[in-house]
């Protein structure tokens, strides 16, 4: 008998690289060159090339297209300041900034959330009443984002979403859908699985 | 580091690459990602997972968005240093204005010499002015178009990677659907019909078992929709003990094509049960929803 889970057999055919934003690598390690030598005009491929992704990000957390825009600036910003900080060695250069952005939006939905609500149970209404009106309000028409609702069923998703789009700590997940923490860890790192199967 | 496996199966990776660990907690595990490749490559895993999730939920920016974004954030991060490259073409243009007068001095000391007809000489600097904002006019037209055609390529090869990756995936399907094709074909799997419980009457599904290999696959024909935190999960039964044949995706329980389970060694029913998420040890009889004798 085989020692873990059932797994989709169809989903291992390797893929060499289904990432469509992130650059080659030699593309990558030019505009981090130029993005190090402080050239301004790299700054336009950069937003060319990552805009739409990390605004995707950005949009789906803070949830209003001008706040969106505003933090994309922000962010922008910050990573052509922060450039020096950056070390290819740590990851890709999309992960990087894809943090960037997300930690920007997350502080914004945070703070807004502090003026909403007084204490932890106003602010936990708040969060409940934004999280609604949210995730179904746009599809792109991505053929990823179809096999990622095939392939992941609907709890796995919701966690995988409570922690990337709503800043949400694994213990804050465990307490929002009542579920101990453990099982918050097992399905995050299930859901995590079965995305990486579908990119190589 | 007494037990890698464990390190990256408490889930601190995940934590990390989510942005939940405080900065010493963060130097933890990036010395521990440093000292042992599997932490390394794992952790790396997840990151791109994340991105590629990132990525698959693109939206296309509001119209206008790119030039508002873009003015403001070379205005900003151009402030204290001006040393862009449209900066330094406004640079040059400046100085190029302010280049004849020098000249004209040059020309004027050399003519005090020689004493030229000072009418040849202001149709040769005209000409040359003209000459010089005509070369400007030009640069710049050029710069612009440019400037356009270097946009354009960006948003090309963007296009390119987006059908590279669409054609990837539908290869991908394509795999799927030869390899369904090569189960269905092959004599050796014996087909087993599943038919519905009292509970769920019209449901259907088949499972295609290989005596010989030990393969299991399921295929769903109809199943009932699944009460949240549910999964359907196959159970194998071998001279009546439930043995456990894996739970189903919810592309597999909608019928969207074949899984493949966990190996049976031996069995003579198949049956189905809803199970909570991720499967149980024991099938919960009450639940059973199909079943089908080999």
């Amino acid at each position: 008998m085989m020692p873990i889970r059932s797994h989709h057999l169809f989903s291992v055919t390797p893929v060499s690289d289904t990432s469509l934003i992130s650059l080659p690598p030699a593309a990558e390690a030019d505009l981090v060159r130029r993005l190090q030598a402080r050239d301004e005009s790299a700054m336009t491929m950069f937003y060319d090339r990552y805009s739409a992704a990390l605004y995707g990000v950005i949009f789906r957390i803070v949830k209003a297209e001008e706040e969106a825009e505003d933090v994309l600036q922000e962010a922008l910003v910050k990573i052509w300041n922060a450039f020096a900080t950056y070390d290819p060695s740590k990851g890709r250069l999309f992960t990087w900034v894809l943090n960037i952005c997300r930690n920007l939006s997350i502080d914004r939905i945070r703070s807004r959330q502090h003026r909403v609500g007084s204490r932890t149970q106003g602010l936990d209404d708040s969060l409940t009443a934004q999280r609604q009106a949210a995730p179904t309000a746009f599809r792109p028409e991505h053929i990823g984002l179809q096999e990622i609702t095939q392939k992941l069923i609907p709890e796995q998703r919701r966690i995988i979403d409570l922690l990337y789009f709503e800043g949400f700590t694994q213990s804050e997940v465990a307490e929002e859908l009542n579920i101990p923490l453990g099982t918050v860890k097992t399905r995050a790192r299930t859901a995590i699985k079965v995305l990486s199967k579908l990119i190589r | 580091m007494e037990n890698i496996q464990d390190y990256i199966e408490s889930g601190i990776l995940e934590q990390y690459a989510l942005g939940e660990l405080s900065v010493a907690e963060q130097a933890a595990v990036e010395a521990q990602a440093a000292s042992h490749s599997e932490i390394r490559e794992e952790l790396q895993q997840v990151q791109e997972t994340l991105g590629f999730y990132a990525e698959a939920h693109v939206v296309t920016p509001p119209a206008g968005m790119r030039e508002r974004v873009l003015t403001n954030v070379l205005a900003q991060i151009a402030a204290p240093t001006p040393s862009s490259a449209l900066r330094a073409d406004v640079d040059a243009v400046a100085q190029a204005n302010h280049r004849p007068a020098p000249t004209e001095t040059v020309v004027r000391s050399i003519g005090s010499a020689t004493a030229p007809a000072p009418a040849a000489r202001s149709v040769w600097a005209m000409a040359a002015s003209v000459a010089l904002i005509l070369s400007l006019a030009g640069n710049a037209l050029f710069y612009s178009r440019w400037q356009n055609a270097s946009t354009e390529l960006v948003a090309m090869q963007n296009d390119q990677a987006r059908f590279a990756q669409t054609s990837q995936v539908v290869e991908r399907q394509l795999g799927d659907l030869r390899q369904e094709n090569e189960v269905l074909r092959n004599d050796e799997f014996k087909a087993v019909a599943l038919a519905g419980t009292k509970t769920a009457p019209s449901a259907r599904a088949r499972v295609l078992f290989n005596a010989v290999t030990h393969k299991v696959y399921v295929d769903v024909r109809s199943l009932p929709a699944l009460p949240a935190g549910k999964q359907y999960q196959l159970w194998a039964l071998d001279k009546g003990k439930p043995v456990d044949a894996g739970v189903l995706t919810a592309a597999t329980a909608i019928g969207e094509g074949i899984q493949h389970m966990k190996d049976i060694a031996s069995a003579q029913t198949f049956a189905m049960t809803i199970e909570p998420a991720g499967g149980s040890v024991n099938p919960t009889l009450s639940t059973m929803t199909v079943v089908g004798n080999i």
